[in-house]
């Protein structure tokens, strides 16, 4: 079987799965999880990853641990993904208050619009640019994924893995958050917590004889706590402090500006390559992606503005594509690390990580693109049809963001009037529930507050909760990996520095900490 | 919160005393096999490499932080205060979900469990409970606790329970998996 088969097999999944009310299921939560993102993505305080957190329980409850599960799962939590990534641009443009946090570069043109009377103009812009940037991101993933995993598969044995999930870690520490410092204290943290109960003697290790912990930390309670709880309990404590700060709601108005779309399709593709390859590292997220587009058409619009035209933060549509394109464009190449290395860029890949762990049947990484699944060459490798499965999901919810997208997202911005401080609550209760139907049991409930108390006290000391989620996820494959490198080289233990390609990446690795220590400590 | 370095020494202080007491103490007395072991002859990879490794990488960022500290923010008594008040009500909250059907049905032969996935027993804990983390949470940040917040509190809660318990038959509320 080959290539283009998997790719049919794929779309047909897609396509071909149980129909409800006449529809592929696949399809319809697609729909339901875009629909969802715009919603969340324009409620101030919620986010895209809360958003799949919460889902996941509840999808494994109606689809089960099957193989047909996988899909219509992972299509309703791309779909939230990529719906809130749009989403976020709505309060940020009619009440000045970022919906995400990639939106804030938004604000700074998209309010002055509102405030001209050219809010429905902005959020036009906004749907056009950040809808293309999501477009070219995805061809990018797809075309660039299995090549990447290919090229991983075929030159890089067991030493070289181990050398390039260290170097993974080294990366995400080192870019994510203000100091390298904290984020390698992050990475240490994340890795101990994988570490407990999962040894291979028959102790459960670093248990410190506690029956709760003998089965190791429940995955869901530790990234939901870090992740959703810490937050909550620190926007909780901001709203307390009086430090949330809320604009003037203003009225949408019909658009006057007469700028064609057009003109701004320079901007926008600057934009959306650079999302896209900033989207193709893990741990460099889309707040960054935003800020370079926005900060590179800055550039570029300074020289080529006419006098009349409104400056960068006066209200220049030019502002809004540029940050929106860039933005959106991570959506897709974050993906590109998952699929073919099983290293998850940012929270969201996180999300989508644990769901394929959960229900099992895929296991992102290089192999996923094996053809043959290793068994012979004329069979079907069922996790690279589930590959071209994802991607078509994707393509979907594409299609329906630059069909229904602009008109969904123009009736949500009234969600940015929810007080906070009532809203979270709710979402921390939603967060405890859904953790503990998974695992029945009250002690998982105080394992997520004890997780979430740490991700508070993370957000508080500048500690960026992100390496912590990621090095927790990868701490038993990075162990796995290593013990059958030093099996297979004979217990030797430099396996990690006597191929040049591994040497290469563990130079790189203390290359990557060395070089952003010289950054200013901000 | 004030910026100030002092609070980035003090952290790399704690997490270097804290990788030493796990590298040292933890490490070598909670798990079962040493950095290497060998098993049927040949030398394996144990139980402690896994964690030393990740009390090392906490040690260098640690040292890291004390060698460039920078103008960070650190934890404030009021970060504290915070923390004891959320923790008091979850305190609460999590004794009234886990209690308060268990209560409602003493003195009833057989007690809660033989009824525990049985409406409106079942939700008798879960309402209570949620409405009391709802509401309070509500309150502590507006620093006011109004009962429209408990009154939104048990609706949220009610949605909660019915969004897992009407579609799913398999699925428990808390605290009914423990009962």
């Amino acid at each position: 079987m080959g290539v283009w088969d998997h790719v049919i097999a794929g779309i047909l999944a897609v396509f071909q799965s149980d129909p409800v009310l006449g529809v592929p299921i696949t399809l319809l939560m697609v729909l339901a999880g875009f629909l969802l993102g715009i919603t969340v993505g324009a409620t101030p305080g919620l986010a895209g990853p809360m958003a799949m957190a919460i889902s996941l329980p509840i999808l494994i409850s109606i689809f089960g641990y099957s193989n047909d599960a996988l899909l219509p799962v992972l299509g309703f939590l791309i779909g939230i993904m990529k719906g809130a990534t749009v989403g976020g641009a709505v309060p940020a443009i009619l009440f000045n208050t970022p919906g995400t946090p990639d939106a804030y570069m938004t604000t700074l043109d998209g309010y002055p619009m509102a405030q001209k009377g050219q809010a429905r103009h902005a959020l036009r812009v906004a749907h056009f640019s950040s809808a293309s940037g999501d477009t070219f991101s995805d061809i990018v993933l797809v075309v660039c994924a299995p090549f990447l995993a290919i090229i991983v598969e075929s030159y890089l044995d067991l030493p070289e893995k181990t050398a390039l999930l260290i170097l993974s870690l080294a990366f995400i520490a080192s870019v994510i958050g203000s100091s390298v410092g904290k984020g390698l204290i992050s990475m240490g943290l994340g890795l101990l917590a994988a570490m407990i109960a999962t040894g291979e003697d028959f102790y459960p290790r670093l248990t410190m004889g506690q029956q709760a912990l003998a089965e190791g930390i429940p995955v869901a309670a530790a990234i939901l706590g870090v992740l959703i709880l810490g937050e909550v309990f620190k926007a909780l404590e901001d709203i307390n402090r009086g430090d949330s700060s809320t604009a003037a709601p203003i009225q949408a108005q019909s658009g006057a500006s007469r700028l064609s779309l057009r003109q701004l399709l320079p901007y926008v593709g600057r934009s959306a390559v650079i999302g896209t390859c900033i989207g193709a590292l893990p741990g460099v997220g889309s707040t960054l992606a935003a800020t370079l587009g926005y900060a590179s058409a800055k550039r570029r619009y300074a020289a080529e503005k006419s006098d009349n035209d409104p400056n960068f933060g006066e209200g220049a549509p030019e502002g809004i594509a540029a940050t929106e394109a860039a933005n959106s464009s991570v959506s897709g190449a974050n993906l590109i690390p998952v699929l073919s290395l099983g290293i998850p860029g940012n929270a969201a890949a996180v999300f989508l990580i644990l769901a394929m762990d959960s229900i099992g049947g895929f296991n992102p990484g290089p192999s996923v693109f094996q053809l043959g699944g290793g068994i012979g060459d004329n069979s079907m490798n069922p996790e690279m049809v589930m590959a071209f499965g994802i991607f078509t999901t994707m393509f979907v919810a594409n299609a329906l963001n630059w069909t229904i997208g602009g008109i969904f997202m123009r009736q949500v911005g009234v969600l940015a009037r929810i007080p906070k401080a009532r809203l979270l609550p709710i979402v921390l209760l939603l967060t405890l529930t859904a953790i503990y139907v998974q695992e029945t049991s009250m002690i998982a409930i105080w394992i997520t507050l004890f997780f979430g108390f740490l991700g508070y006290l993370m957000r508080r000391i500048d500690m960026s909760p992100l390496p912590f989620v990621i090095a927790f996820i990868l701490g038993g494959n990075l162990e796995a990996t290593a013990r059958q490198a030093f099996a297979a080289t004979g217990a030797d233990p430099f396996f990690l520095f006597n191929s040049p390609v591994a040497l290469a990446f563990m130079l790189m690795s203390v290359g990557v900490v060395v070089y952003s220590l010289r950054r200013p400590a901000s | 919160m004030k910026p100030r370095s002092s609070a980035d020494i003090w952290l790399a202080l704690f997490f270097l005393a804290f990788a030493l007491l796990l590298v040292l103490v933890w490490v070598p007395w909670d798990t079962g096999t040493g950095l290497v072991e060998k098993v049927r002859r040949k030398l394996e990879i144990g139980d402690a490499l896994g964690p030393s490794v990740a009390g090392t990488v906490i040690a260098i960022g640690a040292l890291l932080v004390l060698l460039r500290p920078a103008q960070a923010n650190g934890l404030i008594r009021p970060n504290l205060v915070w923390m004891i008040s959320l923790l008091g009500l979850f305190a609460v909250s999590m004794i009234l979900m886990r209690y308060a059907g268990p209560a409602a049905l003493t003195g009833v032969e057989g007690g809660y469990r033989p009824l525990r996935a049985t409406a409106p027993w079942s939700y008798i804990g879960f309402l209570l409970g949620g409405t009391a983390m709802i509401g309070g949470l509500t309150g502590l940040a507006n620093r006011r606790f109004a009962p429209l917040d408990f009154a939104i509190g048990f609706a949220a809660a009610l949605g909660i329970a019915l969004l897992y318990d009407l579609p799913f038959d398999d699925l428990l509320l808390p605290p009914n998996g423990d009962v």
